[in-house]
């Protein structure tokens, strides 16, 4: 329950959406890369990587509390965090006809990255969006602690 | 003059101005909260109840219980509460419930709400000062 509290659960949430927008990035810059690791002596294509975001739980005393029967008094959280970064082994790769192409299979197909740049695009805007929701939240916070260090000033 | 009064200086304004900031600084934690997961999947809004707030600071210690007089006398103060989640909401189809326009809103009320309790604050003392100088 410190003063920054506010803060630094704006900036888990701003590390948090600049960790996707970076992992975005590296989605639209390997859409074309068809040796991204080599599996079995074979190149595979780049995979789409997405992050999961989690909640950031609080701390002991908040569970203690919840454990001595206050349980739907939770506390205010300690803001989000990234749980892992998954690759997307779902989505089949992208077949292109391009014989000449050194990854061309015996048909002359290439298996491209399985990479949707318009919908890279969309995550990386709603990223974007979210990043400054967090700076208005930030300022807010930062004009408040401002205005209480004027107490008894005027 | 043998009588020693308890002079009130301060009243009770200050100390309640005091919670009305604890509050506000609670309610700003948790939208805080809310802004940051706005991406995290099956998260539920959390909000303040002022009912919660009020009645905890009206009863925010729970004294010891004590088997003999000359035992000692403790309080536990239980605080961060009054937030609670709703469990119930889903508005988006990975579980998220958060309203960012709401919470929006929420911040901008409660900054304004905050800064409006720090000038009573300030003026409070602002008036003290002046009576203790005498109006000069």
């Amino acid at each position: 329950m410190s003063i920054f509290h506010s803060m630094n659960t704006t900036a888990s949430a701003l590390t948090s959406q600049r960790l996707r927008m970076d992992v975005i990035s590296s989605n639209i810059a390997n859409v074309d890369t068809t040796r991204a690791k080599q599996v079995n002596g074979e190149w595979e294509p780049y995979r789409k990587k997405s992050v999961t975001l989690k909640e950031q739980q609080g701390q002991f005393s908040n569970f203690l509390n919840m454990a001595i029967g206050k349980t739907e008094k939770i506390g205010a959280g300690n803001g989000v965090k990234v749980s892992s970064i998954k690759e997307d082994t779902e989505t089949p790769f992208k077949l292109v006809y391009d014989p000449s192409h050194p990854d061309a299979n015996a048909e002359g197909y290439v298996q491209m990255s399985n990479v949707d740049v318009l919908k890279e695009m969309v995550d990386l805007i709603s990223a974007s969006r979210s990043y400054e929701a967090n700076i208005t939240a930030f300022n807010a916070n930062k004009s408040m602690l401002t205005k209480a260090l004027e107490i008894g000033k005027g | 003059m043998n009588e020693v009064r308890n002079l009130d200086l301060f009243g009770g304004t200050i100390s309640s101005l005091e919670k009305g900031l604890s509050y506000a600084t609670l309610k700003n934690k948790t939208i805080a909260q809310n802004i940051a997961n706005v991406d995290t999947p099956n998260y539920k809004t959390k909000e303040v109840s002022f009912k919660d707030v009020l009645n905890d600071a009206k009863q925010a210690n729970i004294p010891a219980y004590r088997t003999d007089a000359r035992h000692y006398d403790f309080k536990i103060n239980i605080g961060g509460s009054g937030v609670y989640s709703n469990e119930n909401f889903r508005s988006r189809a990975n579980g998220n419930a958060v309203n960012m326009d709401a919470e929006q809103a929420k911040l901008a009320e409660n900054t304004i709400y905050y800064n409006a309790l720090i000038d009573r604050v300030s003026s409070k003392f602002s008036t003290l000062n002046n009576v203790v100088k005498g109006g000069r």
